[in-house]
């Protein structure tokens, strides 16, 4: 198993005021699929994300990832975790000001010793055209595809995807998730995430249901529907 | 690959022009001044130092009475000591000034010759180059005594007069009133030799002893030593000659000054960038964020936030070390010639100066900056993300009357928001407004000085009376007696309003600051001129000297005699009301008694008319308002144009502390003051809310400083006072001082109220709807 999750527990707060956002989630997930978590605003699933993606931590149970289990790493290691095996994307695209969409791309590829081509991937992202232009000068959408090209330029393991479509309207939406699966395809990256959109979930291999901290439901959907037909 | 972040750095460079402009200037400004004085300094130093061998400086010199006979010379001379002659003439010239004669010398404080000539000719003459500057006077034109008139030829530095103090007990040199020469041995020869000083330059046939204690222990032998020999006029071994030392001292002090305030500018420029770039992290905390989830490190963001304010630093210090080598150089040179008669110099690659002056700001930079930072950044990633940057939730929520209206609470909240920038601010006032007090107060000072010592003044003309020591020391005592009543009888005046007085010079006695001289009055009982009951055994001392050694009522004054090992204790019973001089006050019977002298014993006399009816031989000095005044002019010569350097500076540092800061706190809020906008405040409204909170601080920091830096002022200017000079002028600052440093203070803030203004105007009110998430 590549990821797995094993009794995850995680709680904010103190006393009275103490919420357990995670109550033991236990969840494989194998390398190369596409995992969707889905469920309401504090079902805990940018939580689990984020515990995934180490930049959180959890009160008790763990994570393994390829055999590697990340509570047992130190914060310079999990630094050098995150470098090698993780690409990020959020709701926000977070995109440097003060770079052109191809430094921002770079930014990314200075992290790997083995980055992807920029200029071929910006190609794949459809931003090739708009390389020397600052992100204040983009759409929302090349702008997210931008961060897309971030993430995925140092050929991650695992792409964490925080509401990638959020901030977007249905038809950059559907461009963004096709790309994502393109992605999918193309470099075999295992990818999971979160959204809230019900409809998302027929593009994933894996569609975990979150409520209350707790996993729902955790099904392989047999019968996956191309991105590009996502209807909502 | 090159960290992409990098590419950055040109545009962060160009989006923040202002700032780091303005930092860099002041850099620039700093160290180049700093670099130039050093260099100057540095180059200075090494020829007043060099100047001792290369000038052969006198190991010591003392004077006599009258003229040395030859076996008194060889008898003094077994003392291991080669003796020179260094006999002079104090001439009253026809512009007011005094001017002191010497023939030229060839073995001993040998003459450096600036510019012009030697004087060939018996009515030629060289003079001091300082003295020329001060006076006006150049090579080709006269001056005149009463009786001959002298051409200039040259414009020299004499190497036992670096520093031109007229006698080695003046409080402070004074090169506008007094110079030195040089005349042809013939033109020497034809002064009246009655007239004459006879001083002798000795040096050690063993070389100088290598400490100042040995110096000193060995110079002490040899005064008595000489002492028992002939009647000693005065003895001043090289350590304790103000001409000859002054120079190196003050040198060394100022430049102690100098990287003092070097280092507290760097430092306030690197919190200042601290500061800024703090704020930066808060903007884009976002990015930062993703950046460390991505597997960004810390250290390569606090490398990356840390390059600007390095770059611009280097850059600044080396441009600013340019211009230290070239321009400032020249400035500063030209003010250490402005204050002292200093040989020529040559410019000496100084490595101290580049390490002060680079080196330690780019560490003081670095370290500020990576201290601040890597406090911001250890902050985890998900804070970033989240921009929940507080370390500490706030857990209370101050509660503010409604009654208080809702812009004064939303202030309130702003102030209560920006408090770590406002503490900054706070920091920041306090060094600038110390700066602008500095340069203020030291001119006013200075005057008010020399307005208080003429209201003051014991009388119009103070007398001090030469005794011939001869009559004193003659073997027969009765000829000692008959010479004694001579005397009596000539110091005797009939001007009704003229009142003896005893005086005794002795000198201080404290472990922690050098010994100088306090002259003790014995004052006739019901004296028209010093209003003290010194009926009874009353000690007094002015006020000038209790102010500058903290000595109260009660308190006993601990005295020694110069030339002996002989102490003195007196209680202090009150303190008067005197600034013109460091002296003690007592009856005269009680001084004459003290010091074993004659019960009719007498000194000189106070008097408010002139005493005509008294051979001026028999008058060693006069004081009056011109020589009590001496060191305060000498003061405002010197460093009159530093205190407006001073001044300009200080006021640039306010100006550019509060912009800089002030913005960040309008940066920080751009996203209410973009929603602020959004609701329906026009900018007038916005204004009164955001930039009239940082106007309340600014006000309350001024009110909150100006005390501050009183109380701050003194201490040091005390201290410096102690070191740098003998005498005291007392702080006193003039209440309107305050007032200026306030309006200034606040005129300056008014400026950069109109530049937070044009900010906030120009905050679009998209910024209210940019990451918010």
């Amino acid at each position: 198993m590549f990821l797995e999750i094993n009794g995850l527990c995680k709680s904010f707060g103190e006393g009275d005021n103490r919420i357990n956002v995670l109550k033991g989630i236990e969840l494989c997930i194998e390398k190369g699929e596409i995992c969707v978590l889905l469920g309401p605003s504090g079902s805990g699933k940018s939580t689990l994300l984020n515990i995934i993606g180490g930049i959180d931590s959890s009160d008790d149970g763990y994570i393994s990832i390829d055999g590697q289990r990340i509570a047992d790493l130190d914060e310079k290691k999990l630094t050098q975790y995150r470098r090698k095996h993780l690409g990020y994307i959020f709701q926000m695209y977070n995109l440097i000001p003060n770079l052109t969409i191809r430094e921002n791309i770079e930014v990314g590829a200075y992290l790997s010793d083995h980055p992807l081509d920029v200029d071929d991937l910006m190609k794949t992202l459809g931003i090739y055209d708009q390389r020397h232009k600052l992100p204040n000068q983009l759409s929302g959408g090349q702008q997210q595809r931008t961060a897309i090209g971030r993430a995925i330029v140092k050929n991650p393991d695992i792409l964490l995807c925080d509401e990638p479509t959020g901030a977007l309207d249905y038809h950059t939406s559907k461009e963004i998730l096709n790309l994502i699966e393109t992605i999918n395809q193309k470099y075999g990256n295992t990818i999971i995430m979160v959204t809230h959109n019900d409809a998302i979930k027929d593009m994933a291999h894996r569609v975990v249901r979150l409520k209350d901290g707790k996993i729902r439901s955790n099904i392989m959907n047999e019968a996956r529907v191309p991105a590009v037909d996502l209807d909502w | 690959m090159k960290n992409p972040l990098n590419k950055r750095l040109p545009r962060e460079l160009k989006s923040e022009l202002g700032k780091y402009l303005v930092i860099f200037l002041l850099l620039i400004g700093t160290i180049g001044f700093v670099s130039g004085f050093l260099v100057a300094d540095g180059s200075m130093i090494v020829a007043y130092n060099e100047s001792f061998e290369k000038y052969n400086i006198e190991d010591g010199h003392f004077m006599t009475q009258n003229k040395m006979n030859k076996a008194q010379q060889k008898a003094i001379s077994q003392y291991n000591i080669e003796l020179y002659d260094l006999f002079y003439y104090d001439a009253s010239l026809t512009n007011g000034t005094t001017l002191r004669f010497y023939a030229n010398r060839e073995d001993v404080n040998k003459v450096c010759l600036m510019s012009g000539q030697m004087p060939q000719q018996e009515d030629e003459i060289a003079i001091d180059r300082m003295y020329a500057d001060n006076n006006e006077l150049e090579i080709g034109d006269t001056v005149s005594t009463h009786q001959q008139t002298y051409r200039i030829t040259g414009l020299i530095a004499l190497s036992d007069y670096s520093c031109l103090f007229e006698n080695n007990s003046d409080s402070m040199f004074d090169s506008i009133q007094f110079g030195v020469s040089i005349v042809t041995q013939d033109a020497f020869d034809h002064f009246d030799e009655d007239l004459l000083v006879y001083s002798y330059a000795w040096k050690y046939t063993d070389g100088m002893p290598e400490s100042e204690a040995e110096e000193k222990e060995l110079s002490e032998d040899l005064m008595e030593n000489i002492s028992s020999e002939v009647t000693l006029d005065d003895f001043v071994p090289q350590y304790l000659n103000q001409a000859i030392q002054f120079t190196g001292e003050d040198m060394g002090g100022d430049r102690v000054m100098m990287i003092v305030l070097l280092y507290i500018l760097i430092i306030i420029m690197a919190f200042v960038f601290g500061v800024t770039t703090a704020n930066t992290i808060s903007k884009e905390a976002s990015v930062i964020g993703t950046l460390r989830a991505s597997g960004y490190t810390r250290h390569e963001l606090i490398k990356h936030y840390m390059t600007a304010p390095i770059i611009v630093t280097l850059l600044g210090a080396i441009i600013g070390n340019i211009l230290g080598y070239t321009l400032f150089k020249v400035i500063c040179v030209n003010m250490y010639y402005g204050s002292y008669s200093l040989p020529t110099y040559v410019t000496i690659w100084n490595l101290e100066a580049f390490l002060y002056t680079t080196i330690v700001p780019l560490i003081l930079m670095v370290v500020i900056n990576y201290l601040i930072l890597s406090y911001k950044m250890k902050l985890s990633p998900l804070k970033f993300l989240r921009r929940d940057l507080k370390r500490r939730q706030q857990k209370h929520v101050l509660h503010l009357h409604s009654k208080l209206g809702f812009f004064t609470r939303f202030r309130l909240r702003v102030i209560f928001q920006n408090m770590s920038n406002y503490a900054t601010l706070f920091i920041g006032i306090l060094f600038a407004n110390l700066l602008l007090f500095f340069g203020l107060v030291f001119p006013s000072l200075l005057n008010d000085y020399q307005n208080q010592i003429e209201s003051q003044l014991i009388c119009d003309y103070q007398y001090m009376l030469k005794i011939p020591t001869e009559m004193l020391n003659s073997d027969s005592k009765l000829d000692t007696f008959i010479a004694m009543l001579k005397f009596s009888y000539a110091v005797e005046t009939d001007h009704e309003d003229a009142e003896k007085f005893s005086a005794y010079a002795l000198n201080t006695d404290f472990e922690d600051y050098q010994a100088e001289e306090i002259i003790l009055y014995g004052i006739s009982e019901n004296s028209r001129y010093i209003s003290l009951d010194v009926t009874q055994d009353q000690v007094y001392i002015s006020s000038s000297y209790a102010e500058k050694y903290l000595i109260d009522v009660g308190d006993t004054l601990h005295l020694k005699e110069k030339y002996e090992d002989k102490s003195y204790s007196f209680q202090v019973s009150g303190i008067y009301d005197y600034q013109g001089s460091l002296s003690v006050y007592m009856n005269q019977e009680l001084l004459n008694k003290t010091f074993d002298l004659d019960k009719s014993y007498f000194s000189g006399y106070f008097s408010n008319s002139e005493l005509t009816d008294i051979d001026q031989k028999y008058i060693g000095s006069t004081i009056d308002l011109d020589a009590l005044t001496k060191i305060s002019r000498q003061l405002s010569v010197s460093m009159g144009n530093m205190m407006y350097l001073v001044q300009g500076i200080a006021i640039i540092i306010f100006m550019i502390l509060i912009y800089l800061l002030s913005k960040i706190i309008i940066e920080k809020n751009a996203q209410s003051i973009s929603m602020t906008k959004i609701l329906g405040y026009n900018n007038k409204e916005i204004g009164l809310l955001y930039i009239m909170s940082t106007s309340i601080m600014v006000l309350l920091f001024e009110m909150m400083t100006i005390p501050l830096v009183d109380v701050v002022m003194r201490i040091i200017y005390r201290e410096m006072m102690i070191e740098m000079m003998t005498g005291w002028i007392p702080y006193i600052v003039n209440p309107i001082i305050f007032v200026k440093m306030f309006l200034l203070g606040m005129a300056t803030y008014v400026i950069v109220a109109f530049l937070e203004y044009r900010k906030v105007r120009k905050i679009p009110m998209d910024e209210a709807l940019k990451n918010v998430e």
